[in-house]
């Protein structure tokens, strides 16, 4: 509890700072998701537009994928970054470094909340309506903020140890990517492929939140279920490691 | 008397990889071949004190004999291998000022964000904001970006921050005075009055006058190992004497 007024600090400094020297600032949070959500509608609406189920539409569709995955991939890699390139910081106060993990995963959420917007705007545009069962967005962005910050934790470790790692992980998201229905319908694929993407729990969480917040998708209750352990579980668990190994760590700093 | 700081038997091993992989696939690669061995490497061993309130700790060593290491364990950013560490009260460290600086925040910015750092309470900080930077001599910077700053600026306001609030256990690594010379009077000045405050104070310092006229006792080390541990006058003697043979 302590820590709240650090933590708020720390919110407000990754929110300005990456785009302190722009000159529409912040503006940036907002734009950054809709060039990208645009650039690959003007690609991909041709080929998955029409295989959308239903009145299911691509635009919103394609802008929830982006906006969630873009919570998940940066959320993650700032959560990890902000331990392991603030080493000058914790080798001369103490400060639990879960606090700057927990304030990056907070600030990807408010980039997230800040992304629900434009998507709103896009949902109407695109004649469909949000869904009265839009608030539940926020569980599954607190579900979200438990998976990033437990993930963080454990890359911190790793890329404070291993240079390359962050390699690794880069190369691994954009596999992720194309294993996770961003940008194509469940339904464009064949059924082998169908059930071993259904495995990726942010197949998941997208269905989750399409389906919450515009009733873009079906979400079914195992969904919710899978999204619930995973998320607790990947917590619990980069608590546990950072624990564990933060000690030895320290001392490579 | 209540003793603040205690250790008793503190080890400190850092775990060193001979040929130190920084990548996985060195280590991966050195693992395959069967070349990685883990050295222990001993930054403390068997290391034993106390300091009241009121009393000043002067840490003697030569450069690499552990001081530094000693500074962190007190701070509790390095847990201790072995042995025991009890601190009560807040820690002030005063080591290297200016943790968590950032080129694009404003001074002011920076002093909110340092001091929140260091535990303080951000109510109090704003109200000290301006004179901070008076004291500091950078009042008409405080709400310009810290690149825009000298270097000579920037440890000034560093100093001007960690010296603003005292605490129960003050750290202090080779900053006893910054900046040109009219302000290391002044910053010697209210170091001084920081130390002499009742707090109890670790103090790492190669000048033995400044150690001398400060610290009302003092521990040599060498090697992470404890060569004497007594009053003041009695250690830097027997320190300055090692130099002579």
């Amino acid at each position: 509890m302590k820590y709240i007024p650090l933590i708020r600090l720390l919110v407000g400094r990754e929110l300005t700072l990456r785009y302190k020297r722009s000159i529409i600032g912040i503006g940036w949070t907002l734009l950054n998701p809709m060039l990208t959500s645009f650039v690959l509608w003007i690609v991909f609406s041709y080929i998955f537009g029409s295989k959308l189920p239903g009145d299911q539409q691509y635009a919103p569709y394609l802008f929830a994928g982006i906006l969630l995955n873009n919570f998940f991939s940066q959320g993650m890699l700032a959560s990890a970054e902000s331990i392991a390139s603030n080493g000058a910081i914790f080798t001369k106060i103490y400060i639990p470094p879960q606090v700057f993990a927990i304030s990056s995963a907070f600030a990807s959420f408010i980039n997230f909340l800040i992304g629900l917007i434009p998507l709103t705007l896009v949902v109407y545009i695109s004649g469909t309506n949000l869904s009265w069962t839009f608030p539940l967005t926020l569980l599954i962005a607190f579900l979200m903020i438990l998976l990033v910050s437990g993930l963080g934790l454990i890359l911190s470790i790793t890329f404070i140890r291993f240079d390359d790692t962050r390699n690794v992980v880069n190369v691994s998201l954009l596999m992720l990517l194309y294993l996770t229905p961003v940008f194509y319908p469940l339904s464009a694929l064949s059924p082998r492929l169908q059930q071993l993407i259904g495995l990726n729990p942010m197949t998941s969480f997208l269905d989750c939140f399409r389906w919450a917040f515009s009733t873009n998708e079906t979400a079914t209750w195992g969904d919710w279920f899978y999204i619930s352990i995973v998320s607790a579980a990947v917590f619990y668990l980069g608590v546990y490691i950072f624990k564990k190994y933060w000690a030895r760590t320290v001392t490579m700093l | 008397m209540k003793h603040v700081i205690e250790l008793n038997a503190v080890d400190l091993t850092y775990r060193v990889l001979v040929n130190r992989s920084g990548s996985l696939k060195e280590l991966i690669r050195d693992t395959i071949k069967g070349r990685v061995r883990i050295r222990d490497f001993a930054a403390l061993q068997k290391v034993s004190f106390s300091v009241a309130p009121g009393e000043v700790l002067a840490v003697l060593g030569k450069n690499g004999a552990g001081k530094s290491t000693l500074l962190k364990v007190l701070a509790r950013v390095l847990p201790p291998t072995a042995g025991t560490v009890s601190i009560s009260g807040n820690i002030a460290p005063m080591i290297e000022l200016g943790a968590g600086f950032h080129p694009e925040m404003t001074g002011a910015e920076n002093v909110r964000f340092y001091s929140a750092l260091l535990g303080r309470d951000l109510k109090v900080v704003d109200t000290r904001v301006s004179a901070i930077g008076e004291w500091a001599g950078v009042s008409d910077h405080m709400d310009l970006p810290l690149r825009t700053f000298s270097s000579g600026m920037v440890a000034r306001l560093a100093f001007a921050v960690a010296t603003d609030q005292s605490a129960d256990v003050l750290l202090i690594d080779e900053v006893l005075s910054v900046g040109d010379v009219e302000f290391q009077v002044k910053s010697a000045e209210r170091m001084r009055q920081l130390i002499s405050g009742g707090a109890a104070v670790v103090l790492v310092s190669h000048d033995l006058g400044a150690v001398r006229r400060l610290a009302t006792k003092a521990i040599w080390i060498e090697a992470g190992k404890v060569m004497e541990y007594g009053e003041v006058e009695k250690v830097t003697d027997s320190y300055e004497k090692s130099f002579l043979n």
